[in-house]
């Protein structure tokens, strides 16, 4: 085998240009069948009777409330790098990321809570293990987030964005964003199952 | 001493760890038809058993060992031999080996892109077949033998591991591999979709794709939308299984103990599984019909006859094949209302699927047909779409398919419609693009007695299983001789069980025709079927990147066959035009 055009980095660079958002886009179609399958699930099961009408964590609403700012703050921090202004880029990045821990914190206290009041992942009612089960979920799906964002804040801090080039970045975001609405549509829809 | 190591890390990365779609493509070939192979045995095996009920076939317990003690097939092995039988067919060889050989090995070179998206995303979708592979090979070793629950492993038999033997390790392996399985199916569908659409040469537009493409591009469409669905539902079976929850399972007596479990339901599995598993026969089939459909036009020298119809049939197909799902559940107690709605979606896909077969039809229709091994499999399969098609019709309305759920008629209805057509597609496959994936060509000869022999086995074998089903034989019994009901099948039974003997040894001629050519077969010339794609532009030997120099733009569709000018002649002079050629001054592009 013989290699030629390939080895190019400018033609490495090109294919990354223009094939990275697409291909997280796909991704993150699977992920929402991922989720849609399961919350179809629970409403299926809903109609067997049986749930119990679990008051949600009021941990959850505050989740709720830490991803929306997490947004906003990685947004300005895409904005600033978009200027090329790198010290404000820098402040909303780590900012994102610290409301992004927040968030899986306040995740933490949610689950804490369901289980002082005595629902558990498993057990018999599957109301219960539903909550659980979603919202484990998307914190997985959420730590995936986590990591890519830390390489962002890493490249942020090194100063390899600059105006013309923030392509991670731009990949990064979406999937945060992308993580932020499911948050929401899962938040809301197990205030409607409990409910 | 660094030459050698250097040698070393060059084989390393070009035979193992490579990210080049050509090799990646002959990997998941090898690998798809060794799992086949093995499936194949398998189902020749139990077939054993059916067809001769407590007979001792000596010779096969040399190859089972204790599963074939005193040379009569145990029940509970037959059970594990069906469930890997299908699970491997369906999964292993005929999705992943199919969309993977083909998808990798077309995609690049027919849209002019030097390699897929992404090389490592793409890499890493073939090991993870391989691993989850090899874990479903190595659940047939463990403790109570591999998973047992049939193919759709419905609850409670897949949720509970005290349940029967299989339920416990094996189907603990079963899930694990086929959670890695949708994994890997998910990174290759990623990666052909986005390839597809973002890496096409200049002048491709989506209108001069191949049909190949268009059909591997809805694959990868309906995989994407329907694996995700299929893993949430292994994970609430895993959930059942492992941490005590109630998705699937309720209070049921199991050995005389009522089970610690309420209010869960198996029906909520069979939604979640066939959910996918219906677009999931589409998986298999679509990259069939679209293998076929570019030998067809070639081999019979004509334009592809409906190209828009062709794809917007499979779009069609594509999208109804998500509403049908309840076509599998009618006897759950489904609402007869319900019931009625599902035959309907159900029997809409009769209409794109006839416009399919009309197309191909069509196109054959006075062709100057070249009669190759290829063209031979993908008649064949238009032949097995139209015999299984038609039951098909029986088993989606409703009425009819109480009578006939879970008999052989199912058996025989699905093996012809799926399991042949996307075969046939397969070998199609090969045989057109071997001179492609190997730079060698397969013998003919052998070809045409394969394809000769394969298909008479195959009818014989799956034929009279429509009548078994008609008289009530049910599917997944261990033997029909404890009934006196069905004392008048042995028979059929028997000339079954033969035919699948000779299936068997037919693909002994495919598998010594493959390996003997891929080493020592005549070189291939640069276009042994006077193809008018961009696969015949690229050099025999494999390089990476595919074309040396710029990579050809494109003028035209791909179906410019027998295209002659108002005198009758040939354009060009000859009967197919490159897609590279471009348009002449008084030339009609067809709307391309
Ligand atoms: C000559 C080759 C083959 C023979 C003789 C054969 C035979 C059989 C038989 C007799 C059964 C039913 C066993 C039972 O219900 O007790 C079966 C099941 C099955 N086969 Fe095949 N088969 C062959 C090839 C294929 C292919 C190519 C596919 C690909 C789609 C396939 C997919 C399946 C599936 C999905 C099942 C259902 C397994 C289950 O019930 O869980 N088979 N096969
Ligand atoms: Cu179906």
């Amino acid at each position: 085998m013989t290699s030629i055009a390939m080895e190019n980095m400018d033609y490495k660079q090109e294919v990354k240009n223009k094939t990275s958002k697409p291909l997280l886009w796909i991704g993150i179609v699977s992920i929402v069948m991922f989720f849609g399958g399961l919350t179809s699930a629970v409403i299926v099961s809903q109609g067997g009777g049986g749930f119990i009408n679990i008051a949600l964590p009021d941990a959850f609403l505050v989740s709720t409330i830490v991803i929306v700012l997490s947004s906003i703050a990685f947004h300005l921090g895409l904005l600033a790098t978009k200027k090329g202004k790198q010290q404000q880029a820098k402040m909303a990045v780590l900012a994102t990321m610290v409301l992004g821990l927040t968030f899986v914190f306040t995740q933490y206290l949610g689950w804490s809570d369901l289980v002082a009041r005595g629902y558990y992942l498993s057990g018999t009612s599957q109301e219960s293990s539903y909550l659980y089960l979603l919202t484990i979920l998307h914190v997985l799906h959420l730590i995936g987030g986590l990591v890519s964002l830390s390489i962002v804040l890493v490249k942020t801090f090194k100063k390899r964005y600059t105006p013309q080039n923030y392509l991670g970045v731009e990949v990064s975001i979406t999937y945060w964003h992308f993580l932020g609405g499911l948050w929401i549509y899962l938040f809301f829809f197990l205030m409607y199952i409990t409910a | 001493m660094s030459t050698h190591h250097h040698h070393h890390e060059d084989f390393l990365f070009k035979y193992i760890f490579s990210t080049d779609h050509k090799m990646i493509s002959k990997q998941f070939l090898i690998t798809g038809f060794t799992m086949g192979f093995i499936g194949l045995v398998m189902s020749t095996l139990f077939r054993l058993q059916l067809g001769w009920p407590g007979e001792s076939f000596e010779m096969v317990e040399l190859l089972m060992g204790s599963w074939q003690e005193n040379g009569i097939m145990a029940p509970d092995k037959y059970l594990a031999l069906v469930t890997m039988h299908g699970t491997i067919m369906v999964f292993f060889l005929l999705t992943a080996g199919l969309s993977g050989t083909f998808s990798n090995l077309l995609i690049p070179l027919q849209i002019g892109a030097r390699d897929m998206a992404s090389g490592f995303l793409n890499m890493l979708s073939y090991w993870f077949f391989f691993l989850s592979s090899v874990l479903m090979l190595i659940s047939l070793f463990v403790e109570g033998g591999a998973a047992s629950a049939g193919w759709t492993i419905y609850p409670p038999l897949s949720a509970l591991p005290q349940a029967i033997p299989g339920s416990g390790a094996g189907m603990t392996l079963w899930l694990f591999s086929m959670a890695i399985f949708i994994v890997s199916s998910l990174l290759g569908s990623l990666n052909y979709i986005v390839t597809i659409f973002n890496m096409r040469t200049k002048g491709m537009s989506m209108t001069r794709l191949p049909l190949t493409i268009w059909a591997f591009l809805f694959t990868a469409i309906i995989g994407v939308l329907s694996f995700p669905v299929l893993l949430s539902a292994a994970l609430l079976l895993v959930m059942d299984r492992m941490f005590g929850t109630s998705f699937y399972l309720s209070d049921i007596y199991i050995g005389g103990q009522v089970l610690d479990h309420a209010g869960g339901s198996p029906i909520l599995f069979e939604h979640l599984f066939w959910f996918l598993g219906h677009p999931e026969v589409y998986i298999v089939l679509l990259p069939a019909l679209g293998i076929t459909s570019e030998i067809i036009s070639t081999m019979a020298r004509k334009p592809i006859f409906g190209y828009r119809a062709m794809i917007g049939s499979m779009m069609a197909i594509g999208f109804l094949s998500f509403i049908v799902w309840g076509h599998h559940m009618f006897v759950t107690g489904m609402n007869p209302f319900l019931g009625a709605v599902f035959t309907f979606t159900t029997l809409l896909i009769a209409i794109p699927s006839a416009v399919k077969v009309f197309n191909y039809i069509t196109t054959l229709w006075k062709g100057n047909i070249v009669y190759s091994p290829a063209t031979l499999f993908s008649v064949g399969l238009v032949s097995t779409f139209i015999t299984g098609g038609v039951t098909g019709l029986v088993l989606g309305n409703s009425a009819l398919d109480i009578n006939v759920h879970d008999t052989y008629f199912v058996v025989g209805h699905f093996h012809i419609v799926m399991g042949l057509s996307a075969i046939f597609g397969m070998f199609a496959g090969v045989y057109h693009w071997f001179p492609k994936l190997f730079g060698r060509m397969m013998n003919n000869k052998l070809g045409n007695l394969h394809f000769w022999t394969t298909i008479a086995s195959a009818y014989g074998v799956f034929f009279p299983m429509h009548f078994l089903g008609l008289a009530g034989v049910p599917r997944r019994y261990y033997t029909n001789s404890e009934f006196p009901l069905f004392d008048n099948m042995v028979d059929i039974n028997e000339f079954v069980s033969t035919f699948a003997v000779i299936a068997l040894v037919a693909q002994l001629i495919f598998m010594f025709n493959f390996i003997y050519s891929a080493f020592r077969g005549p070189r291939a010339p640069q276009n042994p079927w006077k193809g008018t794609t961009l696969e015949w532009t690229t050099p025999v030997e494999h390089i990476h990147g595919n074309w040396y120099g710029e990579i050809p733009a494109v003028y035209r569709w791909p179906y410019d066959y027998s295209k002659v000018d108002e005198n009758g002649e040939f354009l060009y002079g000859d009967d197919y035009i490159m897609q590279t050629t471009p348009m002449g001054e008084n030339e009609n592009d067809g709307g391309h």
